[in-house]
Order: C-alpha cells, then sequence, then structure tokens
C-alpha cells in the first residue's frame, strides 16, 4: 500500500549561495524573535520569586502536563469543537517538531530522515495526516474568528489572520512536496517556500498572543496547583499585589501565557451583567504593565492598567479560572490586587468599611449582636458543643444571625435527630473571615481565624459541619495559613451520605438546582446536593449547570457591598433558574439562597405571578420527615 | 499641631457580660476588649486633621496590660506614637481619679488640642473628658462632632437635641469631647499594624505620675436590667395601624 503512495520531494542538493542564504535568514530570524522575546523573559525571571514553591512532588506537574498539554483535555471539554481543532494544530506542531529539524537540516546535506526509508516514509504519511488535519482545522478557527466572531475573541486581530495564513501555508508546503517528482524545480520552491513561512513564523511568535506556544506549557506544568488558592503573604514588607516589585514570576509568566481566548469572560458574573471587570482585561492589564514598568516598578498596580473598581466587582466565583486553558491563576491575582488596595488602606468604601468595622469590634459579618445567637441556640435546643458529640454543628454568621439561613439549620437539625446523628454548636463563634480573606483583609482575617481555630482547639472539635461552602472552604483550605482547623463537609455530603435513610417525599415537584461557586467549582461536590434534591421532586439542569454554573452575585464579600453598576447579577440567574418551569429551586447555600430570594421579590412582583419556591437542600431533606 | 487623643478600651460591643462575685464590677475573664466607640471617633477626627495640617497624634490610655492591644491598634490606624498608663484600678477609680491620671501624661506633652469620646461604652459617666479640661485650667466643649482649624483657633459643630447643630469657636489650646458618628472611621490594616512595630509606646505608672488618690465617689453594685417586654395592639386598617405605628416609633421608641 505504501509503495503506491508517492514519496516527500526533497531538494537533493543545495548551493554554498542557498546555504549561505538560509543561514543568514535563519539568523535574523532567531534574532528578530530573540529581541523580542529575550526582555520579556528576563522580565519573567527578574520578577519575585514565587514564596514556598516547590517542584516536588512532581507527579501532579507531569499529569497536568501531559493531561492539559499533551492531551489538551481542559481546551477540549470546556468548548469542544474549536477545542478539537486547536488540538489538531497543537498535535501537527508537535509531529512537525522532527519533520522541521529534518527540513532545515537538508540545506546542509545533514537530513535525517530519508523520504524514500521505511522509518523516513511512514513517519513523513503520520505528519502528512496531521498536516491535512491542521490545514482543515486551522481554516476552521479562521473562519471562527473573522466571520462567526464570538464576542470573547474581542476586536478583529490581524496578526492572528496572518498566524493563520502562515500555519496554513506551512502545512500546504509540506503537502504539496509529496506531489512533485524529487529532484524538480517545483521541488526547490515548496522547499523554500515552507522555510519562508517558517522563518517569518518564529519572529511573529513572542509579538502575539502566540507566545503562548512558547510559555503555557511551562505555566501548566509550574502552577501552584489547587484551586483559587490565595499564597500566604511573606515577611513584614508583604502586603499582596501592590506595585510591580509584588508580581512574582508565576504571575508574569502567567500574563504573558494569556491567549485573549476570552474564555474567562464566558461565565464572568461581572463581565456578563455590565460591569467593567474582565478577567481577560485584568491579566492583559498586567502585561501592559510589565511592559511599560517592568518588575522592579513602584508604580502602583491599580492605574494605569487595572483598576480599583474592576478588582472589586470580582465575585471570586472563579468561573475564569476554572476555565482558562493556559494555567493563569485569575482568583489569586485579582485577591492579591484587593489585597495590596486593603491592607495598605488604599480602597475606601463606606460598605467594605462598615463591614471591616463590624467584624473588628464584633463577631460577625451582618454587624448583629452575639446575644442573637444565643437566643437562636436557645430557643432551638441546640445542645452546646461539648466534645463528645460526632459533629460540631458550625452556623455560620448566616445561620446563626440571617432568619432565612436560621431556617436551613433548624431543617438540618430535624434531620440530624431524625438520623440520631449527635452534634453540638459552639457557644461562641466568629466568622471563619470569608468575606474579609476575599476583599483582602489580612490582618482582620488573621485574628478571626486564629480566634476560631484557638476555640475550636479548647472544644476538642474533630469534625465539623455547615450549611454554608464559603464557611467550609474557608475551615478547610484558609485557615491553613494559621493552624490545623479539624476536618469540615458541607451538609449535602453528609446528607447525601444517608440519603437512603431518609423518607422521600410523596408529592414530587420539578426541582431545579443552582450549584454554589464555593461547593461546586471550589470543591467538586456536584452529585450529592443533587441526590438530596431528588428525595422532593425530579431534577433539571438549569442552561448552566454543574462546574459551568453561574454565579448568584453573593461572593467575594461582594454580598457586603452595593451592586452599583448594570444588570444585578443575581436577577439575572434567577430569571435563567424561574425560565426552567421548575416549581422549586434548590440552593445549598445560604447566600445564594438570599441573593434568589431578593431578586425573586424583585421581578415577581411586578409581575404578579408566583415566583418558583426557594428550598435549601436541607430543607427538602426535612420535606419527607413524619412531623 | 500637637494632639492628645485619650482612648479607653472597653469589653466589646456583644461580649457576653457577667457580673463579678463582688456585685461591684463585671467578669473580666474570658471578654473581648475593643476601643470605646466615641473616642475612635476622637482619634478619627486627629487623624484627619494630621492629613490636613500636619499634626503630631498621641494617644494616651490608662489601664492594665490588655489594654496595650487597643493603643496599638491606635497607631496602626496613624497615630504617631502612644504611653500607656499602666494601672491595674482603672475601674476602682472614679472619673475624677482618672481624669487626675490622663492630665498629669496631657500635661507634660503640652498639646494644642486635646481630643477624647464623649462618654465611655461601659460605664457612660460622660465627665472624664470635661474633668481633664478643668484639671489643665483649658477651654472645653462637649459633644463635639466636626473639628476645624481656623487662624484663631478652632471651629467647631456640636450636636444639640432633636437634630439641631451649635457651631462654636475656642482658641486653643483647648479639649472637646466626641460624639459618635460625625465622621466615617477608618479599619486598620496589616500595614498599619507592621509599621505600628516601630512607633514609640511608653509606659508609665499611677504612681511615677504622682496622680494616686483615693476615690470620692464608690461604685457599690452594678445590676442586670430588668427584662420588660410591654406588646401594644394597633387598632385600625392596616393603613391606620401603620400611620399609628409611625407615630409611635417617632415619638415613643424615637427610631425614626
Amino acid at each position: 500500500m505504501i509503495i503506491l503512495l508517492p514519496n516527500l520531494a526533497e531538494p537533493q542538493h543545495f548551493s554554498t549561495f542557498e546555504s549561505g542564504l538560509f543561514a543568514a535568514l535563519a539568523a535574523a530570524s532567531i534574532w528578530a524573535f530573540w529581541r523580542r522575546f529575550g526582555p520579556i523573559f528576563s522580565k519573567i525571571l527578574q520578577s519575585k520569586k514565587d514564596p514556598g514553591f516547590q517542584l516536588f512532588p512532581i507527579g501532579r506537574r507531569v499529569r497536568d502536563f501531559v493531561w492539559e498539554v499533551m492531551c489538551q483535555a481542559k481546551v477540549i471539554r470546556e468548548r469542544p469543537l474549536v477545542g478539537v481543532a486547536h488540538a489538531l494544530v497543537f498535535w501537527a506542531f508537535c509531529a512537525f517538531a522532527l519533520v522541521t529539524l529534518n527540513h532545515c537540516a537538508t540545506i546542509f546535506g545533514l537530513g535525517f530522515l530519508d523520504p524514500a526509508g521505511r522509518f523516513g516514509r511512514v513517519f513523513f504519511y503520520v505528519a502528512a495526516l496531521f498536516a491535512a488535519a491542521c490545514a482543515v482545522a486551522i481554516f476552521g478557527l479562521f473562519l471562527r474568528r473573522f466571520v462567526a466572531r464570538p464576542k470573547w475573541l474581542g476586536a478583529v486581530s490581524w496578526e492572528s489572520g496572518l498566524i493563520a495564513l502562515l500555519i496554513f501555508a506551512l502545512m500546504v508546503t509540506y503537502l504539496a512536496a509529496f506531489f512533485v517528482p524529487g529532484a524538480s524545480t517545483a521541488a526547490r520552491l515548496l522547499w523554500w517556500a515552507h522555510t519562508i513561512t517558517l522563518l517569518a513564523f518564529l519572529p511573529l511568535i513572542p509579538h502575539t498572543k502566540h507566545l503562548h506556544l512558547i510559555l503555557s506549557p511551562f505555566t501548566i506544568f509550574l502552577s501552584r496547583g489547587g484551586f483559587a488558592e490565595i499564597p500566604p503573604l511573606v515577611g513584614d514588607e508583604d502586603f499582596g499585589l501592590v506595585t510591580g516589585k509584588d508580581l512574582t514570576q508565576l504571575i508574569s509568566l502567567q500574563t504573558y501565557s494569556c491567549v485573549e481566548c476570552g474564555r474567562c469572560m464566558e461565565d464572568c458574573p461581572a463581565n456578563n451583567t455590565g460591569k467593567l471587570l474582565n478577567p481577560k482585561e485584568i491579566v492583559l492589564g498586567l502585561r501592559g504593565y510589565l511592559n511599560e514598568y517592568g518588575p522592579h516598578s513602584e508604580e502602583p498596580l491599580l492605574s494605569k492598567y487595572n483598576s480599583q473598581e474592576a478588582a472589586f466587582e470580582c465575585t471570586t466565583c472563579g468561573a475564569c479560572e476554572f476555565q482558562c486553558p493556559v494555567g493563569i491563576e485569575h482568583v489569586p491575582i485579582i485577591v492579591g490586587l484587593r489585597r495590596g488596595a486593603v491592607n495598605t488602606g488604599a480602597w475606601q468604601d463606606d460598605q467594605g468599611a462598615k463591614l471591616f468595622l463590624a467584624l473588628e469590634r464584633g463577631s460577625n459579618a451582618l454587624g448583629m449582636s452575639a446575644a442573637e445567637r444565643d437566643k437562636f441556640i436557645e430557643k432551638n435546643a441546640l445542645p452546646l458543643f461539648d466534645g463528645t458529640q460526632e459533629y460540631c454543628l458550625w452556623l455560620g454568621c448566616m445561620g446563626a444571625y440571617d432568619p432565612r439561613g436560621r431556617e436551613i439549620v433548624v431543617a438540618l437539625v430535624r434531620v440530624m435527630r431524625f438520623l440520631g446523628a449527635s452534634f453540638g454548636v459552639m457557644r461562641k463563634e466568629r466568622c471563619t473571615g470569608d468575606p474579609v480573606r476575599r476583599l483582602g483583609n489580612d490582618l482582620l482575617f488573621q485574628q478571626l481565624a486564629e480566634a476560631n481555630l484557638e476555640a475550636l482547639a479548647q472544644s476538642e472539635t474533630k469534625k465539623i459541619i455547615s450549611i454554608c461552602p464559603h464557611c467550609v472552604r474557608t475551615i478547610q483550605e484558609d485557615w491553613k495559613a494559621y493552624g490545623t482547623p479539624p476536618e469540615v463537609e458541607h451538609h449535602s455530603e453528609f446528607l447525601a451520605r444517608y440519603a437512603s435513610q431518609l423518607p422521600p417525599v410523596r408529592d414530587r415537584e420539578k426541582i431545579v438546582f443552582h450549584d454554589p461557586c464555593y461547593l461546586g467549582r471550589y470543591r467538586g461536590v456536584y452529585e450529592e446536593p443533587r441526590k438530596v434534591a431528588a428525595l422532593a421532586g425530579d431534577v433539571v439542569e438549569a442552561p448552566r449547570s454543574h462546574e459551568r454554573s453561574f454565579c448568584c452575585g453573593a461572593g467575594g464579600g461582594l454580598v457586603f457591598l452595593g451592586e452599583e453598576k448594570g444588570e444585578r447579577v443575581s436577577h439575572v440567574r434567577a430569571e435563567e433558574l424561574a425560565a426552567t418551569g421548575a416549581s422549586v429551586v434548590g440552593t445549598a447555600c445560604p447566600f445564594c439562597n438570599t441573593m434568589f430570594r431578593d431578586a425573586f421579590a424583585d421581578a415577581f412582583a411586578a409581575k404578579g405571578e408566583g415566583a418558583p419556591e426557594l428550598m435549601d437542600i436541607a430543607q427538602l431533606a426535612a420535606r419527607g420527615l413524619p412531623e | 499641631m500637637k494632639i492628645a487623643v485619650a482612648i479607653k478600651q472597653v469589653p466589646e460591643r456583644d461580649a457576653p457580660v457577667r457580673i463579678a462575685p463582688s456585685a461591684n464590677w463585671i467578669e473580666e475573664r474570658e471578654l473581648q476588649w475593643a476601643m470605646n466607640e466615641p473616642d475612635a471617633y476622637a482619634l478619627e477626627e486627629a487623624l484627619l486633621l494630621k492629613e490636613q495640617a500636619g499634626s503630631e497624634v498621641i494617644v494616651v490610655s490608662a489601664g492594665p496590660e490588655r489594654v496595650g492591644s487597643t493603643i496599638r491598634e491606635a497607631l496602626a490606624k496613624g497615630a504617631d506614637r502612644a504611653i500607656h498608663i499602666l494601672c491595674d484600678d482603672l475601674n476602682g477609680r472614679d472619673a475624677l481619679g482618672v481624669a487626675r491620671l490622663l492630665a498629669a501624661v496631657i500635661k507634660q506633652e503640652n498639646p494644642d488640642l486635646v481630643l477624647t469620646g464623649l462618654q465611655s461604652e461601659d460605664v457612660g459617666l460622660g465627665q472624664t473628658g470635661v474633668i481633664v479640661a478643668e484639671l489643665l485650667g483649658l477651654p472645653h466643649a462637649t459633644m463635639i462632632l466636626r473639628v476645624e482649624k481656623t487662624d484663631a483657633g478652632l471651629r467647631v459643630k456640636r450636636e444639640l437635641e432633636e437634630g439641631w447643630f451649635q457651631s462654636i469657636e475656642l482658641p486653643t489650646p483647648a479639649v472637646l469631647t466626641m460624639q459618635s458618628g460625625g465622621n466615617k472611621l477608618r479599619y486598620a490594616t496589616l500595614m498599619g499594624i507592621k509599621r505600628a512595630k516601630t512607633k514609640e509606646l511608653r509606659t508609665v505608672t499611677a504612681a511615677e505620675l504622682g496622680a494616686d488618690s483615693a476615690p470620692t465617689v464608690v461604685l457599690e453594685q452594678i445590676a442586670a436590667p430588668k427584662k420588660q417586654k410591654s406588646t401594644q395592639m394597633l387598632p385600625g386598617s392596616a393603613k391606620e395601624a401603620a400611620a399609628a405605628l409611625v407615630e409611635k416609633l417617632k415619638t415613643e421608641a424615637r427610631v425614626l
């Protein structure tokens, strides 16, 4: 079969003039490449070292590299059609590495792949298959960018068109060489056409977003791991991202890796409701800063290239970071910018200051008297945790002070009592520090985390259960900076474990479940709450669900600030949920619950219709219990 | 301008207060402590004046060791240096006794302006600042919301009843007791706390100041207020009841 196929045509001999010309062009190409790439490379290297960075254990890094870079898994998973097209281009590039090396070597008579030899033939055919697929894929991507033009890609970029053209030309000049005779002028012309395309392509890489070709494999390999993890501050002069001096090597690497695909904007609650914040522009803003001022500058980061307003519009929902195919960690960057503004006192916001003062002087984010919590505990006869019970039931600010949050706690308590699970509540609790942590107030967060850790250690708490995904995340991950937190789980995990022991509800309803960001993307818990909700009805999915869930607007401390610009995030999501036609909206976070309650009150009161019922999964689980 | 701010540390607002076995004070163990709120406003006003006119702000606070945390908070928010009058018997002293301590220290500093809260959130006597003025022989004004530096001295906005205000001019040096709510308080920052470590914090004792004295007013007993609940049913239609409710909230509860 192989015998019948034509061989790749390669010129047999090159003149000294040709070799000299090639050497000169190649040198010029490499020079033009380095002239641009060199400064970028040194800016990344000269940035501050990432505190606590360790290459080992390396297993995770290799796994991420193979999965996300080699297999292109994230690229494909989040946008299948475009992702596969991209993967075909990428794999063709990989296959071409050897072809290109051989191609350049032939001019000096050093070619190591023989087009007539057994290995050479097979390899060239395999490369040809990739080249054909790549040519089709790049053409498709070209059509998408210049004809379909999804808004994520921003303004038309001619450099992208040029790059697409060059890639297409590279593939075509390679494929065409199978159809011309070996020693012909045509073969020589094709060789040179391929070479010139290649040498033109190289310097374009660092000048355009195609820099990701070189950097993103490193970005993914070197990433800190985890999701939306906020790094510790180190030393007496570290207040977060204040100036260029605070940008670490990994942040600089990430900013230059951005491929501007706009996936980060797709489910961004701020960007989709008319706010200033655009996660892509945050990253490109830092790149602009590094290009102009460099990593040693004392120019503030929040001035020309990024604004304080945008940084404080982030709900930390993580939809950007979750999707990013090149390993950019948006949430730590945005929280880092906030830390820089709050830890130095540069951020002045009435509602923000009110929240901080409430937590400086009191125990909870709602600014209520702790006596209200005591009354709630007394009224519902909640036992105090004394070290003998299995679970410490963490009430959280919403569970202890918010009327709706309390209803959720009461429902969970009914279920726990039905199941015979032993539990107790802390005599005194302080806010876990979630809102101040995400708003960037490290002083207050440390005080809250330390006070809580000490109280929990004294009561010998082993296992915490909470109705609030924000509390769960903060206790489990963020408190680690100041001690060893007890084991903690969200009530959806507990309830799902015992779902088979709970009586299902007779009158089944249609329930749409809203994935809270801090339970889904942050914790990877998707199926447990659905299993619990299914006790009370048939679960349907919202258009955006699971890891692509759209935020309710409360996270990142934003529930305590005013949402001034554009549409309200909560209203957009609430309407999306109501449009599924479900009679019940199931939630698993007291903040989502309160956001939707307000949104429904606004939207449905105006229409004069009945809003869907809003129920936490604990309330759904409690529905089937005997009175 | 040199400004001295007298600050008291009081139990945190929502701390569970229990009466001590002695019955003349509260159980201090397990309490969390915070800066007296009107004093926090006094500090805020001093910091604003500092930002406008480049003053030096000196914090003065009397009390046991634990008061140090509130002093550091004041330094973190922007005060330049602090003096801690170390004494373990603060609650045994009457207003005159405390004012003597504060006045002794403030006299050494010879400031142009002395600011303090109009009262404390714990015992709420409302006398200390005024007595300090008397001991220092300085003019004073109370319930001040805002302070403005003028060529001649100061112009201050004073709160009266029923939403009335009074504008007063007075010369410096002077003592002002500040009302809460005139400004927006700033929050403490990590940078402030770190910088505060290098600021001067001097400790003196009551004995060193020669300001010890037997109290003329002695606190004999404290008691928790009796719980009272009185429910009123408002008759009539929803509209009438709502109107009556608003009237009661205005005139009886005075929350509107």
